[in-house]
């Protein structure tokens, strides 16, 4: 800014696309709506308030984003930009979030996934009163809410400081989200703590990354900072700092090593409802602001990024493959699945090609659908102390409840990749970019964390069918309605895409087609 | 053929719901697909031998490149033949072999018919991926079927060779990738015509034959196979002798004719082949369980076979076909005789039964039959395949030592040939089951048995037709003599190598106990498959020891250490210090650098956490204090206040924590001089980060048309001016946050607070009983009484009661609220503003709470500091309104000018309203905080009485 516009004596009203901001703004109403449930709604009643709301509010939103299909633009005074790739991610998430939401509003007698009581103490005499009393907390519909609108912006945001914004946006809702689960409290709130006190510097680093990068380029839009970056030849320090700055919050908040320490602590302790949606939409968002940053902002300068890139894409698919081995928790182990699969997808972005793109899109939506899916069959295997995560309670589950089993056992062929599963398609997809983009070296280690990754999915499977059932093992609790929709959700949809995909690829790849808007 | 395979898959999904009905019959139903896709090959069959192709093609992901294309040729009808034709006959098999109630029947009849389904497909595929689709299902089919009996051994048995089969395959797919793209097309007939060239194409070569070997069981990837054998028989007989396990070999001869030139397939596939040959030939002399010699032996012909067609030449590539043939058949018949010997006699070891032959003499003439094929003895087709095998390796400019390889592993496989023999069959002087028990008629289980057997003679004898189909295959590759696949080609060299072969291999059975004994051991494939894995769990183990412990200082070590060592070395390669650089203005500089230094330094070696938090201010007063050598006073001012207050707050906290931040027995995660390492790193790398960022300047300062703005608005302290006027919106925000934050903490503290003393017998705790709580804690004023030198009575919060420091309040307090509201005014022209004026006055009440307590507090501003608060923001939000209705801008600023009777002149801008409204915000944060904070303190002490 200078004196000049300073010096303005009127401002002028800016002009805002409504219809093209309609998902976001759809989503932030709801949140809001949320939060006056919450005031005025009676405590018995906010529950049944809320889920239809909220489901009903983000089937609506998914159609605005469908309505934009074939948008390219640069809305809202060009914070926002509007094109095939954001509208495609924002349409994952809706979807995604859609599903998760059912798993939220899941309440049956006693394994609601959500604390009665977040203020109290565990363990007090406060704590089992409100458990008596039968409380809930609602808080979590619109926190969820406003977590899916920043992740909704984080993609689509055009400058860097709308991008800062909707991180945080996103990222504080969930930091309290995980501290809620209704078991194992002090877990859940030691993983929200963690993930606040890292996501905090991670949010700073990109903060002061933003800053390096104005400082470059005397702008925070994205294809100004491209300008810039194609007029220096890129190679400056301060655009360095702060392409390096950005991409540790981005990376961040993937999960992708070395940043990816606090996804098993966050995954296993936060509500499971909650660790889908992180799981999938999340995850989904971040790789969306990630495509754009690399792609508009500093696609003239891939030759700095991609060896720093392609170091981590190996670290991450090698770690979380190869620590995925030793854990006996399920959700921990899906939590390092989902780093060593962050793996596998920045693998798709490093072609930096329009392949790259398309081919990167339909993995997070395969990955994301599975993910959720799995994650619902995750809150189904209960004992008398809730979920039985632990991967020994899951033995012989196969000859107990054969149907449950089975589906776990797809969920977790199509993570390794077998052929007829969304897994093998995505892979093959973001590998054959790859390659294509010349990083074969790069497909070779994804192939070998596939193999190392195959072998713990598997050994899930062994466990689950080749085993004896504890005659004291986890019952697996009927599938009520919602619970039910979500995994048939994650199977049809996993099933389609492994089988005929090409419906599916054609969207990825029109959404792909026009690049991002500038 | 689409038809075809869709419904060995439809065939397969329908017949587990049919089972319970149907029983055994199930299998029968199940062999209606195979028997289709035999009928339907052998209708096209003529097409084929002519050198033509039937194909289809069906889209999945076209835009991956992704078809199921099929093509028929007569490499792939041999396979066919094989698939389908032994898969009847095994189906047939199994709908007797199987007890009536044996459990999964019908998943048994599904698999074994996706099997076929898969493996059809496989052969048919004209899709490099489709291939690698189907070649998976073949895998997932055999995992679930070597599972079946849900064991410990065959959990383990099933998991290996799940394992080796698809981590290889993934190699597979790789090197299929890199051909496909190399090629630019993945359809194999394409590829084939024109084969791509250039290093990918050796590397994707490399990788697909890795596949194979595994899929092929070569060495060193055999181990699954014999492990595979806790299978039920029919099962191994099919997958693991017929069909699955050529599937490596089918690949090899399917690319053989576009890629043996490729310089590392002869040395790889000729060795890796023979050496398997070799090994498993050699130990399945040594095995004494019938179907581990078997599988052994199976090991062994698929080196061979690996020799044949990868070596590339027209004749090996005639032995070779005939060799699959003979093999599917007879290594089928064996395990299938294996399977009648083990329901008979129960027993699958060697010396488990005795003269069996006796009391089974078709079984056994099935098995002889059979076995002479193995061997290689005319005029079975056996014999027909390995005499071409010689002769091609006779003629041909390959090294004598692949010759010699293949004569000793015949030799070798006539051996065990008759080791079989004499282990199921033969008569034994120390048997486990001497007594002879009557056996029940097995005929349904023998005729497919013999079928199969007689197969291997007929084809033998027919070796003209063969030749037929051989040929229409090995004529792709150029060159080499007309040989023709014969019973009988005269007194030629191969003819005598086959008679020496038959006779040192009979001359090997006497010597069997030797062979038994003997020291040579090979090395076992499955100790290098569990080592693999051990290893695998070993380093997971480690590599999760070391980095995911769960302490959040060890997480953020590495999250810093990698700021330290990307965004770091970026700094470093990349940044150069500014020529104009100067270490210091004025020594005060330098001496203030090191204090503060030294008091950073201070707060991390700090055993006491108070000690931590006074070097802390120390820190930050250091930090203020060169705010004033740089002439920004107003920075420094609220610093310093700032720096006051969160001491006292501070205080507060740290009365609930330890005195000291670790016990000396704990361990830190990180160690201290690790630690101390990365803090100084980090401490340059942020130095040189703000270095560069306040150097690095290249667009104009925004402060530059500040000064002009100022004058207009008629002040001359820019700070305040841009806080209450040029981005009064921006101040409004905060302020507003400011308001929440306060509210947000008093009810956290009051929140935490009721949770530890929850207990305390108000079990129906309702939002009603909860505010009445929270009145009965917040004191009105006229409860206090007035007496000595403060307004209340009570004592002091924090320790006892100080005279002085009542007395001392009672002066400054007055003369620090002057100072207050002197800031708040002056602000617009001097030093000053609403946020410093309003944090001076928070002090001057904090110093009331100090000396005389929460009554004291509510004695000297007898208001609910959350009054104070709102209507701090409805004064500052007020202040949009006169511009807006004005017309103008919101928060646009107005000087009115007047001179009044007694003030004189008097100039009032309309900030200042917005400023009173910061100054009040402030105020009642510090009372609201102190409020909760004190409450909570006091309740503490309360009960601690």
């Amino acid at each position: 800014m200078n004196s000049q516009l300073l010096a303005q004596s009127a401002v002028q009203a800016p002009h805002i696309e409504y219809g093209q901001l309609a998902p976001m703004l759809i989503v932030f109403g709801l949140a809001i709506a949320g939060v006056l449930v919450e005031a005025f709604v009676p405590r018995r009643a906010r529950s049944a308030v809320h889920a239809p709301l909220t489901l009903v509010g983000l089937a609506a939103a998914f159609v605005a984003t469908v309505l934009q299909a074939g948008t390219h633009h640069v809305a809202a005074e060009g914070a926002v930009g509007v094109d095939g790739p954001t509208l495609f991610i924002q349409g994952t998430i809706i979807a995604l979030a859609f599903v998760s939401s059912l798993l939220i509003a899941e309440r049956r007698p006693d394994t609601s996934a959500f604390v009665s009581d977040a203020a109290s103490v565990p363990g007090t005499q406060e704590e089992r009163e409100s458990l008596v009393a039968g409380d809930v907390q609602t808080e979590v519909y619109p926190l969820t809410m406003f977590a899916v609108g920043g992740m909704l912006l984080f993609p689509a945001a055009n400058d860097l400081l709308t991008m800062f914004v909707a991180l945080e946006v996103l990222s504080l809702p969930l930091y309290v989200l995980c501290g809620l689960a209704r078991r194992r409290r002090l877990l859940s709130q030691e993983a929200a703590v963690k993930y606040f006190l890292l996501g905090a510097f991670s949010s700073a680093f990109f903060l002061y990354g933003i800053a390096m990068v104005y400082g470059f380029a005397g702008s925070i839009r994205l294809s100004e900072i491209a300008l810039a970056v194609s007029h220096s030849g890129g190679n400056e320090t301060l655009l360095l700092l702060g392409l390096a700055l950005l991409g540790m919050g981005l990376l961040f908040k993937l999960g992708a090593v070395p940043f990816h320490s606090w996804k098993p602590d966050v995954y296993q302790g936060a509500p499971t409802p909650i660790t889908a949606l992180m799981g999938s939409c999340t995850v989904v968002a971040a790789f969306g602001a990630l495509l754009r940053v690399l792609y508009v902002g500093f696609g003239g300068m891939q030759w700095d990024w991609r060896p720093f890139m392609w170091g981590i894409a190996i670290l991450t698919m090698v770690i979380g493959a190869i620590v995925a081995i030793t854990q006996a928790d399920v959700k921990r182990m899906l939590a390092y699945s989902s780093i060593a699969h962050a793996g596998f997808v920045l693998t798709g972005v490093i072609a930096s090609s329009s392949q790259g793109l398309s081919s990167t899109l339909f993995y997070l939506v395969a990955y994301g659908f599975t993910t959720v899916g799995a994650f619902a069959i995750v809150t189904l295997v209960r004992d008398a102390a809730g979920e039985a995560n632990h991967l020994s309670r899951w033995a012989g589950l196969g000859r107990r409840s054969p149907l449950v089993a089975g589906i776990f056992a797809f969920f977790l062929l199509a993570f390794a990749g077998i052929p007829l599963t969304s897994g093998f398609t995505g892979k093959f997809a973001v590998f054959a970019a790859a390659v294509a983009g010349g990083a074969t070296p790069l497909v070779i280690v994804g192939v070998l964390s596939s193999a190392v990754a195959a072998f713990f999915y598997v050994r899930v499977i062994v466990v689950m069918f080749f085993s004896d059932p504890n005659p004291d093992g986890p019952t697996v609790a009927a599938p009520s309605l919602l619970t039910g929709a979500a995994v048939a959700v994650g199977v049809a949809v996993t099933l389609v895409l492994g089988v005929l995909p090409q419906p599916a690829l054609d969207l990825a790849a029109n959404a792909a087609a026009g690049l991002f808007v500038r | 053929m689409l038809v075809l395979l869709l419904s060995h898959f439809g065939l397969a999904a329908s017949v587990p719901f049919v089972a319970r009905r149907l029983g055994r019959a199930t299998f029968v139903l199940a062999a209606a697909a195979p028997a289709a896709a035999l009928v339907w090959a052998g209708f096209r069959l003529a097409e084929v031998v002519s050198g033509g192709s039937v194909t289809a093609s069906l889209a999945w992901a076209p835009q991956l490149g992704l078809w199921f294309a099929l093509r028929f040729d007569a490499l792939a009808s041999a396979m066919v033949a094989l698939v389908a034709g032994v898969g009847v006959v095994v189906l047939v098999y199994c709908s007797r072999y199987f007890e009536r109630d044996e459990p999964g029947l019908g998943r048994m009849a599904g698999l074994l018919v996706a099997f076929a389904g898969a493996m059809l497909g496989l052969v048919l595929a004209d899709h490099l991926l489709a291939l690698y689709v189907f070649w998976e299902l073949t895998t997932v089919c055999s995992f679930l079927l070597i599972g079946h009996r849900r064991d410990e051994e065959s959990r383990h048995a099933a998991v290996h060779a799940l394992l080796v089969t698809t981590g290889l395959g993934l190699f597979m797919l790789v090197g299929l990738v890199l051909l496909g793209q190399a090629a630019d097309t993945y359809r194999i007939s394409a590829l084939l015509a024109e084969p791509p060239e250039g290093g990918p194409v050796s590397v994707a070569v490399v990788l697909i034959l890795l596949g194979a070997f595994a899929k092929s069981a070569q060495v060193p990837f055999h181990g699954w196979l014999p492990a595979a054998m806790v299978a039920p028989t029919p099962v191994s007989a099919y997958l693991h002798a017929a069909a699955m396990v050529q599937a490596g070999v089918y690949l090899v001869a399917r690319l053989a004719p576009a890629f043996a030139d490729v310089a590392a397939w002869r040395p790889l596939v000729l060795s890796v082949g023979l050496v398997t040959m070799l090994q498993g030939g050699w130990r399945a002399l040594r095995e004494d369980d019938l179907k581990r010699l078997l599988a052994l032996g199976t090991v062994s012909q698929l080196g061979l076979l690996m020799v044949l067609f990868g070596a590339g030449s027209r004749t090996a590539a005639l032995a070779g076909v005939a060799v699959l043939l003979a093999h599917g058949l007879f290594k089928a018949a064996l395990f299938l005789t294996a399977g009648v010997a083990d329901r008979q006699t129960g027993t699958t070891r060697l010396d488990g039964s005795t003269g069996l032959w006796r009391r089974m003499p078709g079984l056994f003439g099935a098995a002889v039959l059979a076995a002479a094929s193995m061997a290689g003895l005319p005029p079975l087709l056996g014999y027909v395949g390995k005499e071409a095998a010689y002769e091609a390796f006779l003629h041909e400019g390959v090294p004598a030592l692949v010759l010699a390889g293949i004569v000793a592993g015949s030799i070798l496989t006539v051996g065990y040939s008759v080791r079989y023999l004499w282990g199921a069959f033969g008569g034994k002087p120390h048997t486990l089951t001497a007594a002879p028990v009557p056996l029940p008629r097995v005929l349904g289980l023998v005729a497919p048995a013999a079928t199969l057997a007689l197969a291997s003679l007929g084809l033998g004898l027919l070796p003209g037709e063969v030749h037929v189909l051989a040929a229409a295959y090995a004529d792709v590759f150029a060159g080499g003599e007309e040989y023709h696949l014969a019973l009988w080609s005269g007194w030629t060299p191969a003819f005598l190598l086959s008679a020496v072969t038959i006779a040192a291999g009979l001359a090997l059975h006497p010597l069997r106990q030797w062979i038994e004994g003997a020291v040579v051991r090979v090395p076992d494939a499955g100790a290098v498959y569990r080592a693999t894995l051990r290893g695998l769990d070993l380093a997971a183990v480690t590599v999760t020891r070391r980095i995911q412990v769960g302490s959040l200082p060890v997480y953020l070590t590495v999250i810093l250490t990698t700021l330290v060592a990307t965004p770091g070395v970026a700094l470093v390669s990349h940044g150069a210090l500014p020529s104009t650089l100067r270490l210091w203005d004025t020594p005060v500089q330098l001496m203030l650098g090191l204090l503060i230094l030294t008091a950073s330094a201070g707060v991390a070696v700090a055993r006491r956490r108070f000690t931590a938090v006074l070097l802390l201010g120390a820190a930050g007063y250091g930090v203020a204090a060169l705010f004033v050598v740089h002439g920004a006073p107003d920075l420094a001012l609220a610093q310093f206040l700032v720096e006051t207050l969160l001491l006292v707050v501070f205080l507060f906290v740290l009365r609930r924590l330890p005195p000291r931040f670790l016990e000396a027995r704990q361990r830190p995660p990180v160690s201290h001089a690790g630690a101390a390492a990365l803090a100084g790193l980090l401490g340059v790398f942020v130095g040189g980060f703000f270095l560069l960022a306040a150097t690095a300047r290249r667009w104009p300062s925004v402060s530059a048309g500040y000064l002009d703005r100022a004058r207009e608005a008629g002040g001359t302290n820019i700070v305040n001016l841009i806080l209450v006027d040029f981005r009064a919106l921006d101040t409004l925000g905060e302020v507003s946050v400011l308001a929440v934050a306060a509210t947000g903490v008093a009810s956290l503290v009051l929140v935490a607070w009721r949770g530890v003393g929850g207990g305390d017998g108000d079990p129906a705790m309702t939002e009603e009983s909860e505010k009445r709580r929270r009145r009965r804690l917040t004191p009105r004023a006229r409860e206090a009484p007035r007496r000595r030198w403060l307004a209340a009575p009570y004592g002091p919060p924090l320790g006892p009661r100080s005279v002085l420091l009542e007395a001392a309040t009672r002066i400054v307090v007055p003369t620090a609220l002057v100072l207050s509201a002197y800031l708040l005014l002056a602000g617009h022209e001097r030093t000053g503003g609403g946020f410093a004026g309003g944090l001076v006055a928070g002090m001057a009440f904090v110093l009331r709470y100090v000396a005389g307590g929460r009554y004291e507090l509510t004695a000297a501003a007898p208001v609910r500091p959350a009054s104070v608060i709102g209507l701090g923001l409805f004064v500052a939000a007020g202040m949009a309104v006169p511009g807006w209705v004005g017309g103008g801008e919101i928060f646009a600023g107005t000087v009115l000018e007047a001179t009044l009777p007694v003030l004189g002149h008097v100039k009032l801008v309309t900030s200042f309203f917005f400023d009173l409204g910061i100054y009040l915000v402030v105020v009642g944060l510090v009372l609201e905080i102190l409020t909760a904070l004190g409450a909570q303190v006091e309740e503490e002490g309360g009960l601690a009485q």
